[in-house]
């Protein structure tokens, strides 16, 4: 994934000399003369790029010279028909064969240059089903030419196509950050299953399978490397191929797939963290007790908050502790942090002085312990929930109440009592407002899109093994090369391979002496 | 036809060598110290670019001495020599010259991984060497030990830089001064030679150790962090005294392909070539081994040794109950030692004898010299700019094991650059870098500068992400027309014959793809020919040509008029035919890679305290690599896509990369001196 979205920045540089002569910083005009004309994308990539949740429409959009040919494929268009531009036009929405109705809805047709990335674009306007959505990205998919966006690369080929301002690249950057966040969240999710597992195990063997066939291409004229490693690779990849293939059709996806927003519930033990959940989802969902590190795995479940749909978790409270069982606890409370899209953190109020200042640093300094997982805490994906008001004298209560409402630096804060239900509509009324902002990003909580990219990247990976088959017997390098450009594709899904790895492998399994 | 000249007699040598003594100048260009692959490369290639070079050695007659294995070339190393070559180098032609036995390895693998391999005469890879360097126009040969290295205090506004301003000899209070001076020390920085419990100081057997105080300056003067590596080469042993017959006999190709663009025959015919033999361990050297480990101090040490060309100690102890391969290599067409390749070792000498005949083709073997293993200093290489100059000290450049590398070929390929750039430096034209999507060498210098070592640092294919573009056969179209038009360090005869080759390639494959044929009308012309195609579409002969068992010459006697003209490129052409698909496929990673690479970043960023949104982490990261280009930084571990975009905004660039960066620095009044000195030169004949 990474080379893609560099791919895209560099571009994005090129642009910047090409249409911004003058006004940029002194440093950036010396850059990139002498590029080649021709810089377009040659990838078609779509995306759905409204929000989840409840929603009656969702759009999905998609840009690139392949967009025209999507547009027809999946409308029902003949040649010549192209709709006029910029008008939407109600048509039966199909797969790429033209085979099977997906949905009826809207489609709007954006000749380049005239479209918000300059390039040929297209939108569908299609209903807001999980249902209807993943089928239509999957159609997509199977349209030679096309693949998944990137973090930002819609904006990104805006930004090439001159569309965007000088002034709105400086967050580009930012930008880039923030969807590769949310796309790592997303992916740790689904990796965290045995749909992860799955792939995981898979590059596991293709690595091995690399490692083998670059052995016997750099060693086996010196060395002891039996002729039946290859046969090995051999049988591998025809097993993995094969399981791939087998996986790519099997519409079971074997996993429910937990859709909503993740919000996850977290904060050192006692702090009230299971009656938050208890008093959310009005019924005694979790046990509470007196004693501190009462729950130890974590427990889950859906609600809806103002008509969006949230996946709460409760978690172990963040403690050190003796026991094996509390420990994995709470190693799976800090797990689930790390892939929430919103976190609660609980605090007992009585822990906290009366001096606002002093109560800030607590806070703070408590925050990062709890967030520690997460690379930069984002103060904005969390929100400070202060239980136990009720165990505060009123004057106390009411004191800090007012200093939390003027501090600065901190995430929302709310002080509630789960006992008394005190403070809980306030609560209420600012989850439900992250909770629609989260909704209103495409990127949080819709695993259909990382399901289709994982679809696109399986694909990719197929196709490269049919490279080792043919080539095997009559050039292995050109053979090694499918081998490579497998892990490669199952690498944007599991993580990049370097040739520094593959060595390793190679080095422990043969003893090269040459 | 073989090479321009042959090698110079003895006599004519010592003749040379002796002018070369009364030094004839106090100041040159460039000053190369070390006579190994990776020095004469480099001097040869800075006297090539145009500078006045001298070479400093300590012993005149090792200049060019094989000191380990007697082969160059082999699987991602024979790319090297091939590249090396192409850009005008020595070891390629010198290879054709001294090659005793030539083999092309993984011949059944596919042309992208081919691997050109010769066994060596020690002799006259020496003679060839030595008279190539001695009758070099503008190159100087000296033999003296060399004292110091000079260096400028640091420049009070940039803590830290220095530039290089010459070297001091043993017994000579005068200096010589130098713009550059290109350091080729391989094993002698602060080398420790070991064999049994024994240790002595020395980077070779026999060879005077060298002086302490270059290691100082570069470790206490210059500040550059340091690391310490191992290796070690085998006993040599008395031809007669082994049993061939008892080992397996390896005979070469029966027509040897030499290594150089411009050579069509090696000096060995096919004839006279000597054949290789290969044995295995036994259980008894496993034993020998075991028992005289305590005897083993090199052994012992946890100093870092090469994974994959490791002491059979270290062989028997990481994998024990397995024979191990032991090649018999021919030292030289009359030479009466053996080469034991595989069998590196620095147990007690009497322990080695013991060891070697415990193998049945060695059961009577005498050992002519015992092996050893040497530790020596490297300096990490993450300190150096692509184009091998030290990034805090001006001038200075560094090649080969010094580097951290292992191999000869690696060493030549480092020097040849180092050379390049050193000469560019001094007569004030801007560096040049090579990208690893357009050679080897890029590759190799890549790894280097941008994730250092950790263990000596050997070629292999599986290293180049664009293996199927660099390919031995086209070496000369990557980097010969390069190495003339912006490089300059490649003669007008070569120029002329790549530039003749790139054409009648070109014009070749036009032909080919003009002729189209039905499938049904191939199958009439061409009997025999397996074909699935649609009988009614049309298949150009270049098409034709990617089909396994279609080769030129059949096209070519089909179509003499248009194909005969080119039968002499049949074999590259039917490689060009078979890759294009792929190589296409690649074009356009090659071509972001590329523009990355023209983007460069300033050396002295700070990264600490740029204003953009960078984690701390990435700001570590990028503080200790100073990566060069932004196509660099992109590959740097734990640098994100978002790292990256903010980085544009200090983003230098030109119309050739790097070109005009380091001069930056320079005083002026240099610059106005370099003007002038750019005028004598355009204004020279050439």
């Amino acid at each position: 994934m990474f080379s893609f979205v560099c791919r895209g920045i560099m571009r994005a540089a090129i642009h910047t000399r090409r249409i911004s002569k003058g006004t940029l910083p002194g440093r950036l005009l010396s850059s990139c003369d002498g590029v080649p004309a021709g810089l377009a994308d040659a990838d078609t990539v779509f995306a759905l790029s409204s929000g989840h949740g409840r929603c009656g429409v969702a759009v999905v959009r998609v840009s690139g010279p392949a967009s025209a040919t999507a547009l027809r494929c999946m409308a029902g268009l003949t040649r010549s028909s192209l709709p006029p531009p910029r008008k939407a036009l109600l048509r039966c929405i199909t797969d790429a064969e033209g085979k099977e109705v997906l949905d009826r809805g809207l489609v709007l047709w954006f000749p380049a240059p005239h479209s918000f990335t300059g390039e040929d674009s297209v939108e569908f306007h299609i209903h807001g089903g999980t249902a209807v959505i993943t089928a239509v990205l999957q159609a997509l998919g199977s349209v030679p030419g096309m693949r998944p966006a990137e973090a930002g690369e819609f904006t990104r080929r805006a930004f090439q196509a001159g569309k965007l301002g000088l002034t709105e690249v400086e967050g580009l950057g930012d930008l880039i950050h923030a969807e590769t966040e949310a796309q790592r969240r997303q992916a740790l999710r689904q990796m965290s299953g045995d749909l992860g597992r799955l792939y995981q195990n898979w590059s596991h063997k293709l690595k091995r399978c690399l490692a083998h066939v670059e052995a016997f291409i750099d060693f086996s004229e010196d060395e002891l490397i039996e002729d039946g490693v290859l046969n090995q690779v051999d049988t591998s990849v025809c097993n993995l191929q094969a399981e791939m293939e087998r996986h790519l059709k099997d519409e079971r996806k074997g996993e429910r797939l937990r859709s909503g927003v993740q919000v996850v519930i977290a904060g050192a033990t006692n702090a009230g963290k299971s009656s938050l959940l208890n008093t959310l989802c009005q019924r005694p969902a979790a046990i509470v007790s007196p004693k501190a590190g009462t729950t130890r795995d974590i427990v889950e479940t859906a609600l809806d908050i103002g008509g969006f749909p949230i996946l709460l978790s409760d978690t172990a409270g963040l403690r050190d502790s003796p026991d094996v069982v509390e420990r994995e606890g709470v190693r799976r409370a800090r797990e689930r942090v790390e892939q929430a899209d919103l976190t609660l953190v609980v605090v007992d109020c009585a822990h906290l002085l009366t001096d606002a200042q002093q109560a800030v640093d607590v806070l703070q300094t408590h925050l990062r312990s709890v967030l520690s997982s997460q690379e930069q805490p984002e103060t904005d994906r969390c929100l400070l929930v202060l239980n136990k008001s009720d165990l505060l004298p009123e004057c106390e209560r009411q004191k800090l109440d007012r200093e939390m409402r003027r501090v600065s630096g901190l995430p929302p804060v709310c002080l509630i009592s789960c006992h008394t239900n005190d403070g809980l509509q306030d609560f209420l009324t600012v989850l439900h407002s992250s909770v629609k902002t989260l909704c209103g990003d495409p990127l949080s909580g819709a695993p259909t899109l990382t399901q289709a990219r994982h679809r696109a990247h399986l694909q990719q990976c197929v196709a490269a093994l049919a490279q080792y088959k043919r080539h095997r017997d009559t050039d292995l390098a050109l053979a090694a090369e499918g081998v490579r450009l497998a892990l490669t594709s199952l690498g944007r899904i599991t993580g990049r391979v370097g040739a520094e790895e593959i060595l390793d492998i190679i080095f422990k399994d043969f003893c090269i002496g040459k | 036809m073989l090479t321009k000249k042959r090698p110079l007699p003895w006599s004519v040598l010592s003749l040379l060598s002796r002018r070369a003594a009364h030094l004839a100048r106090q100041q040159y260009d460039v000053i190369v110290v070390g006579g190994g692959h990776a020095g004469t490369e480099a001097a040869a290639a800075a006297a090539r670019v145009g500078a006045e070079t001298l070479l400093v050695t300590q012993k005149i007659q090792t200049i060019g001495a094989l000191s380990c294995n007697p082969s160059l070339g082999g699987v991602g190393k024979g790319q090297l020599v091939k590249e090396v070559d192409a850009l005008d180098g020595l070891c390629g032609r010198a290879g054709d010259w001294a090659g005793i036995h030539f083999t092309i390895l993984n011949r059944k693998k596919g042309p992208a991984v081919w691997g050109p391999r010769a066994q060596l005469d020690r002799q006259r890879y020496r003679e060839f060497i030595q008279s190539e360097l001695l009758s070099t126009p503008r190159l100087t040969v000296l033999e003296g030990s060399v004292e110091e290295l000079l260096v400028t205090e640091p420049n009070p506004e940039e803590p830290g830089h220095h530039r290089v301003t010459g070297i001091r000899l043993a017994n000579r209070s005068q200096p010589i001064t130098a713009s550059s001076v290109v350091l080729t020390t391989g094993t002698f920085l602060s080398g420790a030679l070991f064999m049994g419990q024994t240790m002595s100081p020395g980077g070779r057997f026999g060879d005077a150790p060298s002086s302490a105080g270059l290691s100082h300056t570069l470790r206490e003067r210059l500040g550059l962090r340091t690391g310490r590596l191992r290796t070690g080469t085998p006993p040599r042993i008395v031809k007669d005294s082994v049993d061939l017959c008892q080992a397996q006999l390896h005979l070469p190709d029966t027509h040897p392909t030499p290594f150089s663009f411009l050579n069509k025959h090696t000096r060995c015919k096919p004839e006279e070539q000597l054949p290789c033999h290969l044995t295995t361990t036994t259980p008894g050297v496993e034993r020998v081994v075991k028992e005289s480990l305590h005897l083993n101090c090199h052994i012992q040490q946890d100093t870092k040794g090469p994974r994959y060309c490791p002491s059979i100690e270290s062989r028997v102890l990481r994998f024990p109950g397995r024979s191990h391969q032991v090649w018999l290599e021919p030292e030289g067409l009359t030479s009466d030692l053996l080469y034991p390749q595989g069998l590196s070792m620095t147990m007690p000498p009497d322990m080695q004898l013991r060891l070697i005949r415990e193998i049945p083709a060695l059961r009577r073997a005498e050992i002519h010299t015992p092996g050893y293993g040497v530790q020596y200093d490297f300096v990490c290489p993450t300190q150096l700019s692509p184009a091998l100059q030290v990034k805090s000290t001006q001038g200075l450049f560094l090649a080969g094991q010094i580097n951290g590398t292992t191999g000869y070929e690696e060493a030549a390929a480092q020097g040849l650059w180092a050379g390049v750039n050193a000469a560019r430096w001094a007569l004030s034209l801007p560096p040049v870098a090579l990208s690893r999507t357009e050679s080897y060498i890029g590759v190799l210098i890549d790894d280097l500068v941008c994730r250092g070592v950790t263990e000596p640092y050997r070629m292999f294919t599986s290293r180049a992400e664009f293996r199927t573009s660099l390919r031995p056969d086209n070496a000369d179209l990557r980097l010969t027309l390069k190495g003339s038009e912006e490089v300059g360090c490649v003669s007008s005869l070569r120029y002329r014959e790549a530039v003749r080759v790139r054409d009648s390639l070109q014009d070749a494959l036009a032909a080919l793809h003009a002729l189209a044929l039905s499938t049904n009308k191939w199958r009439n012309k061409l009997p025999g020919l397996q074909m699935s195609e649609n009988k009614n579409t049309l298949v150009t002969a270049g098409e034709l040509l990617q089909y396994n068992h279609v080769t030129f010459e059949m096209l070519a006697s089909v179509f003499p008029e248009s194909l005969s003209p080119y039968t002499e490129f049949s074999q590259r052409l039917k490689i060009e035919a078979v890759y294009k698909p792929y190589c296409d496929m690649q074009k356009k990673e090659i071509e972001r890679i590329q523009r990355e690479e023209n983007m460069s970043l300033p050396q002295d960023l700070d990264y600490f305290s740029l204003p953009v949104s960078l984690s701390q982490e990435v700001r570590e990261i990028l503080d200790r690599v100073r990566p060069s280009t932004l196509g660099s930084a992109t590959r740097l571990q734990g640098i994100t896509p978002a790292a990256v975009v903010n980085l544009l905004r200090y983003v230098h660039g030109t119309n050739a990369g790097l070109k005009g960066r380091t001069h930056t620095n320079q005083p002026e009044q240099k610059e106005e001196r370099d003007e002038e000195r750019c005028a004598t030169k355009a204004s020279l004949p050439q």
